[in-house]
Order: structure tokens, then C-alpha cells, then sequence
């Protein structure tokens, strides 16, 4: 009895819903039909101005008004067009309050218990565990928002939640190949889906929702089934299976083959962001077998520093600092004891 | 007499629609979608399954639901 009180509540709920719908689908014409009379009236000012400057010969001016009249004119073509399309759509008939709760009778005979949420005025319906090319994704929960049916025609008034979610190892919000953040692409199925949700006939939405889960498009699915497992390479994005991934120890994340390197000194992996190139032997190496050279300061592989901490091109400055000294020291002359005179102690004296 | 229509195939289609007395479901299957497979769609006639050769009567409701219905990424431009 609570099960049938619900189902009555509900389907009062659902059906002011669909009315709001169809009111604002309504509005949407009306308000296209006061473009498209706007448009009419600036048509024949266009045409009285025209006249005028016929009249007056002013051939000048009559060839501007024609020429803005063929502007014009295109425009007013395909906007003709859209609204003809528009006011002719069949949006189909009012569903009655015995079809809704027929329709929600019928989603529980044929896809399980419905579950609704009065707070949040949803109602829901959980799918068998789907899997698609023996890769399981689980349950999900098809949760239809009420309050949101009237805005059918800008936003999606349903969401897909996964129940226990097998997400892409590339994108962990694609939880289905077409499912991305909750929302459904629904491909093949919009028009009707949406056709079906205006006419009331929630089985049928639901149960085109859960068919669309149901089917694979390897044409068109927001991460492909032989990419499912595949991790997303940090830098370019590409997706790669797990066995061809290169996981850098400095930045932790995940590479391709073409993205990643490794140390040349320890054999490190590394992306080619944490890898420093060293400007002496140009080979990749981590930052742990870099130093700085304690002259120049530069930053090395330890493999290009000696001993004492010295590059190469430091090296040999200091080596041939020390050869200049050397050379220096050799072409001193050596010291003479003083060659006296005969006269001793002689003195200049100034005239 | 007349049958309200449903066919959820493609873009949808709701409606009365006139058919000879004495048609079967499986006969309008065939004249409504004559290169489609019926094990490939969910076929109800007043919200129940019906076996083929269940006669159509007035005022019948059918609904003709694909069982495989392509999803797709979104393509933004």
C-alpha cells in the first residue's frame, strides 16, 4: 500500500513536470513567433523606404536599401525555416495521470524495483551488472531528477551512476565507454529517449538508457574497450597498457616509452622532466647523480666531475693555471751578489 | 481499426495509427520495419510480451523498443 501511495505521489510529480515541459516548449514557439513577426515588420519599413527612394529616383540610396534587403533576406530564410521546423514538430500528446502510474508499473515488472527519493524528487532504476567484451563495469543507478525534466531541452534531467565503478585507467570519470562524469552520450537513442520522456513513457526511457549501456559503439565511446585498462601517459596523453608504462620515482607519475628515459648512471626510470642532460657527456641522468662543480658551479653527472669536484673545462683552467705559474717561477733570474767598484763606498755629489 | 504505435527506433514515433482487423503483432512488425530482425527489438503489446501470432484488437497499445542502441561520445565543434 505504501509502494502503491508512492507510485501515486510520484506520479502526480512526473506529471506537472511534463505539463511545465510542454509549456515551456510552447513559450519557445511564442517566443519565436515574435522574432519572426519583429523580422516582418523590419521587411516592410525596408519596403516603404525602398519605395520612397524609387520614387525620388535617388538610385544611390535604393541601391543600399537593396542591398540591406538581401542581407536580410538570407537570414530570414533560415530563420523561416527553423521556426516552420519548430512549429511543426510533433511534441505529441498530453500523457494522462493513469499513464504515468501505468508507465511506473510497468518499469518495475520489467527493470526491477524503482527507488525514489522524495527529498530530492528522483526516482531510480539499477541496471544488472553490465559488461561489455568480458570487461565488467558493474551496476548503475539511472536517476531521473523531476525537477529537471522541464529543462529537457538545455540539460540532461537524468544521471548514470555507477555502482561499483571499473572507471578507464585513463580517465577515471569514464566509469562506461559512453559514459563520462555521469552523463550518458546517448548516440543512436537522443531523439527518442527525449521523445519518450516528453510523451511520459518512462519505461520506455529507461529501458532505451539501459539498452545504450547494454551495447558498445567502438566507433564512438569516450575510452575504447582495448584501451580500458590502459593508463593515460602523464605528458602526451597517449593511453598505453600497463606493461608498456614507465613510472617516473621523482615526479611519481606515469609515462610512454617515448616520454620517458632513464639514468644513465643508476638506471633510474625517469620522465624526460626530471631527467638533466649533462652539458658535459650530453646523456640523461637523475638528479641524484648530478653535482655541481665546485668551481663554475654548473651542475654535472658525477661522472664528468674528478675527484675534487672539478669539471672538465675547471679542470683544465686549473691545470693551466698551474702551468703559467710554473713557467713563471722557471723565468725568474737568479740573484748576483753585488759587483763592488773599485772605489768604494762612492757616492754621487751634485754640482 | 486503430492501435496506438509506439516505435522507439531511430528518431521515436508515438500515435494512433489505422491497421485491417485480423493483423497480427508479427505482421505489423514486418510491414513497419521490413529490414529489421524482431529478436533485435522489445516488442509489447499493453505494457506485456505476446507470443507472434497474437491478433491486434482495437485500441491496442504496442510498443516497439531496439535492443541495441548505439551511444557515442560527443563531438564538440
Amino acid at each position: 500500500m505504501e509502494k502503491q501511495k508512492k507510485l501515486i505521489r510520484f506520479a502526480g510529480m512526473i506529471l506537472e513536470a511534463i505539463c511545465q515541459l510542454k509549456k515551456q516548449h510552447l513559450r519557445q514557439l511564442q517566443s519565436n513567433l515574435e522574432d519572426f513577426c519583429q523580422k516582418c515588420d523590419g521587411a516592410c519599413k525596408e519596403s516603404h523606404l525602398f519605395y520612397a527612394a524609387v520614387e525620388r529616383n535617388w538610385t544611390g540610396s535604393a541601391e543600399k536599401i537593396r542591398s540591406r534587403i538581401s542581407r536580410n533576406l538570407n537570414d530570414f530564410s533560415y530563420n523561416l525555416q527553423r521556426f516552420k521546423e519548430m512549429i511543426n514538430a510533433d511534441k505529441g500528446k498530453q500523457p494522462k495521470f493513469s499513464d504515468i502510474f501505468a508507465e511506473l508499473n510497468q518499469i518495475e515488472q520489467d527493470l526491477g524495483e524503482l527507488q525514489f527519493d522524495l527529498k530530492k524528487k528522483t526516482i531510480s532504476v539499477v541496471t544488472d551488472p553490465v559488461s561489455l567484451d568480458d570487461i565488467s563495469f558493474g551496476s548503475f543507478e539511472i536517476r531521473l531528477n523531476i525537477s529537471e525534466i522541464c529543462k529537457l531541452y538545455t540539460e540532461s534531467p537524468y544521471i548514470v551512476v555507477a555502482l561499483e565503478p571499473n572507471p578507464a585507467g585513463a580517465d577515471s570519470n569514464v566509469t562506461h565507454p559512453h559514459v563520462s562524469s555521469e552523463k550518458l552520450c546517448e548516440g543512436d537513442g537522443h531523439t527518442a529517449i527525449r521523445r519518450a520522456l516528453e510523451d511520459g513513457r518512462l519505461c520506455d526511457f529507461f529501458t532505451m538508457i539501459v539498452n545504450i549501456l547494454q551495447t558498445y559503439n567502438p566507433d564512438s565511446p569516450y575510452v575504447s574497450l582495448d584501451d580500458w585498462d590502459g593508463i593515460s601517459c602523464y605528458d602526451c596523453g597517449y593511453t598505453v597498457s600497463g606493461d608498456d608504462c614507465y613510472y617516473c620515482e621523482y615526479c611519481e607519475r606515469d609515462y610512454c616509452s617515448q616520454c620517458s628515459s632513464y639514468c644513465q648512471m643508476c638506471d633510474t626510470t625517469i620522465c624526460l622532466g626530471c631527467a638533466y642532460e649533462c652539458p658535459s657527456c650530453n646523456e640523461p641522468v637523475c638528479k641524484s647523480c648530478t653535482a655541481a662543480c665546485k668551481e663554475c658551479e654548473e651542475t654535472f653527472c658525477k661522472d664528468c666531475l674528478t675527484e675534487e669536484g672539478l669539471c672538465q673545462s675547471c679542470e683544465d683552467n686549473r691545470k693551466e693555471n698551474e702551468n703559467e705559474e710554473q713557467e713563471s717561477e722557471s723565468e725568474k733570474p737568479e740573484a748576483c751578489p753585488a759587483v763592488l767598484s773599485d772605489s768604494v763606498g762612492e757616492t754621487a755629489i751634485h754640482a | 481499426m486503430r492501435i496506438l504505435y509506439v516505435n522507439n527506433h531511430g528518431g521515436g514515433f508515438a500515435d494512433f495509427i489505422n491497421i485491417e482487423e485480423g493483423t497480427t503483432i508479427d505482421k505489423l512488425f514486418k510491414e513497419k520495419m521490413p529490414h529489421e530482425e524482431s529478436q533485435d527489438y522489445l516488442i509489447r503489446v499493453n505494457r506485456q510480451p505476446v507470443p507472434k501470432d497474437y491478433v491486434l484488437k482495437d485500441n491496442d497499445r504496442v510498443t516497439i523498443t531496439p535492443t541495441k542502441i548505439e551511444g557515442a561520445r560527443p563531438v564538440h565543434a
